[in-house]
């Protein structure tokens, strides 16, 4: 079964670990910027998780779709770039219904962390959730992209 | 992999110029980071004799050695300044994001001198340093004025002070995303300099030398945190949890102007009652999982629309135990308009208390006051925070803080004062806790709990080195607090919380450097360093004119025997005071007047400052 994040931005505490852990893991640095995910403070009371949401099989492709390169492509587990093939021309960051592909010489996407996402495992409130992709986890995160933007 | 080359922005406010310089290696590895670092980047630049509201007092920033690595409660950024509370070195340290964006503009440091013209902000933007106007957010409450800045300039962590600030109430804090820098009046410095706010944002990385290791190291921290009682604890009823242990099986709350130590009524300020009524979710300091912060939300009633990150076990004492008042309500309500106006909670709340007193003997009266300024009358305290706040009638004298309101009205009223060096105390009666008693007199910044954290073991009896240790006993205390003190500066040189105490020692500590800067320490090389520093600030405050003589407890904690509780009749007596207090002189190297000898400060590498000028010391505090 596919699998994609969830955030429940209820739980979130707004301490960006996964931001920081992801960027670790995926660049070998601390940044907020390089993070495959990205965590937006709306005031004192909200604060709000923006994860890929691994759109291949639904109602958007987004990325994949738009890529001229066909950089992006599925390898089984999840949406993954192919460094090689990626042009950085950026049109990918534009497309994402998430706002978490960025661009800088070569487009940043959420690999899942080939199944055992460490976003996930480092939240300890459940702020991100690894589950399969569903109509419903869609609809939730499009609802709350509306209300926060 | 090499280490993040580090870089000091100093900052002149009177020209709005600065330069950047790299930070020296020997710096690093000898001062480490935040709290040391942000002490020896202040004293080189200082006068100690300087008054804090002067122009060429420095306010230096700096981030732990480690703030915002994947490290659970690795968060902490720290403010250095001379207080004009009292008149010390103080340092403040917070857990908003400011630090790990500061690291990642690549000024590692941030020290600010001078004094604009007019308000203004200053906002770094990676490598550049902008000066905007600070007029339109002057008189903003610190809440508004972080969103208004991040509307007008865009998206940046943004540390701001608030009106109290900006009037210079002596006890004025810093707020960064609803956490604060909150002691000493480091706010009220900015606000002398015509600052509103720092706004950072730092799109670089931060290398670490071994990546995949800290990864590892993280996830077994993780969960070693998340077995423990302080994050089960914690997560839940925040760090207030412990307050009504504090309260029945030791009998060290201190209540109404600390006349007892036993809060009767507290059964509503309790976060076991609170906590699943008023608090929506758990929030966190950035880089931190612990998450201990609650979101208090009161929806109905007289208070309906309060909103804030707390209630921390230091407010529920200073605005609830202090002033008698056990309306959780109006102490959510006073928390919020401190937050707001941008004054530290506990030096408000015992000021607050002590007004109370002031009143109950005649001192003041509520019609002077304008508020029923009672203990026991809750909703007398959010006003009074409202008064402070505004420096509005006898709130220009509250803002002053309890030492100076005490010099102002006279009459016996320094007997009810209850401040070490003119900084008003934290919720630890140290009749019932005589280490701690000690260690609020050696506090470099005045009665504090957290330079030597002594609480934690007068408490359990054991941390760390020490077991079997005896509250209500003096023995070996001296020897103790100064080993807590140095080994307590580790924490907010790496800017790690010490709310992980529970779980976090030193030899974890060891292990993180290493694999972040790929330097090896071992833990008498550490504790060193934490010694190193203590005597850097000992030094300034000698030169500022600080001497044994203000080393001085309260009448109240070394005459009155606590009146009942489980620590009837303990009471701290001068005499035991000083005795520990000689103590610990000796087992820092220091002779009996608190002056570092020659031959500790050569030890630790300060040869600098072993021919700093005696004769700057008021010769009254030295023979004496």
């Amino acid at each position: 079964m596919p699998m994609c994040l969830v955030p429940y931005p209820e739980n979130c505490t707004g301490c960006r670990f996964c931001e920081i852990i992801c960027s670790l893991s995926h660049e070998r640095v601390v940044s907020l910027e390089k993070a495959r995910l990205r965590v937006v403070r709306k005031d004192i009371a909200t604060d709000i998780p923006f994860v890929c949401a691994q759109c291949q099989n639904e109602e958007n492709k987004c990325c994949a779709e738009v890529c001229p390169e066909d950089a992006i492509f599925f390898d089984g587990k999840a949406l993954v770039v192919d460094e090689v093939r990626c042009t950085g021309c950026g049109l990918c960051e534009r497309a994402c219904a998430y706002g978490v592909i960025r661009v800088s010489g070569v487009a940043r996407k959420c690999d899942l962390c080939g199944g055992d996402p460490l976003c996930v495992k480092f939240c300890p409130f459940g702020a991100i959730k690894y589950e399969e992709i569903k109509k419903e986890n869609f609809r939730k995160i499009l609802a709350m992209m509306e209300v926060s933007f | 992999m090499k280490e993040h080359c580090w870089h000091l922005l100093d900052i002149d406010l009177s020209d709005l110029s600065f330069t950047r310089t790299e930070i020296a290696d020997d710096l690093k590895a000898n001062y480490l980071g935040g709290e040391g670092l942000a002490v020896k980047l202040f004293t080189d630049a200082a006068d100690p004799k300087i008054d804090p509201f002067s122009p060429r007092n420095p306010v230096v920033i700096a981030p732990g050695l480690l703030t915002g690595l994947p490290i659970p409660t690795a968060s902490k950024t720290a403010f250095v300044s001379k207080s004009p509370l009292t008149g010390t070195i103080a340092e403040s340290i917070m857990g908003g994001g400011i630090g790990i964006q500061m690291k990642m503009t690549g000024a590692y440091v941030i020290r600010i001198t001078g004094k604009a013209k007019e308000p203004v902000i200053l906002l770094i933007d990676n490598g550049s340093v902008i000066f905007e106007s600070g007029s339109k957010y002057w008189g903003l409450s610190t809440r508004e004025a972080e969103m208004a800045i991040k509307h007008d300039h865009g998206d940046y962590v943004v540390a701001t002070i608030g009106p109290a600030g900006e009037t210079l109430v002596r006890y004025a804090c810093i707020d960064c995303e609803g956490r604060q820098a909150g002691r000493a009046g480091i706010g009220a410095v900015l606000g002398s300099k015509n600052l509103k706010a720092i706004g950072v944002r730092g799109n670089g990385d931060l290398p670490v030398y071994d990546a995949e290791r800290l990864i590892s190291l993280a996830l077994k921290w993780q969960e070693i945190m998340e077995k423990s009682n302080a994050f089960i604890e914690d997560t839940k009823y925040g760090s207030g949890e412990f307050l009504e242990w504090v309260n029945s099986e030791r009998g060290v709350f201190p209540t109404k102007n600390w006349k007892e130590s036993v809060f009767d009524e507290r059964k509503e300020i309790d976060p076991y009652y609170w906590a699943p009524k008023y608090s929506l979710k758990n929030k966190a300091c950035f880089a931190c999982t612990k998450a201990c912060g609650k979101l208090f939300v009161i929806r109905e009633g007289r208070y309906a629309g309060t909103l804030l990150d707390g209630i921390e076990y230091e407010t529920l004492y200073a605005l609830g135990g202090q002033c008698g008042n056990p309306d959780i309500e109006a102490l959510a309500k006073a928390n919020e308009l401190c937050d707001l106006f941008g004054i530290d909670t506990i030096s408000t709340g015992v000021v607050i208390g002590f007004v109370m007193e002031l009143v109950e003997r005649g001192l003041l009266s509520v019609k002077d006051i304008g508020i029923d300024c009672r203990f026991g009358n809750s909703e007398a305290v959010p006003k009074m925070v409202e008064l402070i706040g505004k420096r509005e009638g006898l709130g220009a004298l509250f803002g002053e803080g309890v030492a100076r309101i005490a010099k102002t009205i006279g009459g016996d009223s320094e007997d009810y004062a209850l401040h070490v060096k003119g900084m008003e105390p934290p919720a630890y009666d140290v009749r019932g806790l005589k280490g701690m008693g000690l260690g609020f007199m050696t506090s470099s910044r005045g009665a504090c709990h957290l330079r030597s954290g002594f609480y934690a073991l007068d408490l359990t009896g054991k941390f760390w080195r020490f077991e079997g240790v005896d509250r209500l006993s003096t023995k070996d205390k001296g020897i103790m607090v100064k080993a807590m003190e140095d080994f307590m500066m580790i924490y907010d040189c790496l800017g790690i919380c010490k709310f992980s105490r529970g779980f976090f020692k030193i030899e974890g500590f060891i292990d993180l450097i290493s694999v972040a800067i790929g330097k090896s320490y071992t833990e008498e090389e550490l504790l060193l360093i934490g010694e190193r520093i203590n005597n850097v600030k000992q030094i300034f405050n000698l030169r500022a004119g600080i001497g044994r003589e203000s080393y001085r407890l309260p009448k109240r904690i070394t005459c009155e025997p606590i009146s009942s509780g489980a620590s009837k009749g303990a009471v701290l007596t001068e005499k035991e005071a000083e005795e520990m207090l000689s103590e610990y002189f000796i087992a820092r190297g220091w002779d009996l007047k608190g002056i570092p000898t020659k031959e500790k400060l050569a030890q630790l590498g300060l040869n600098h400052l072993i021919n700093w000028n005696k004769t700057e010391i008021d010769r009254r505090s030295l023979e004496s």
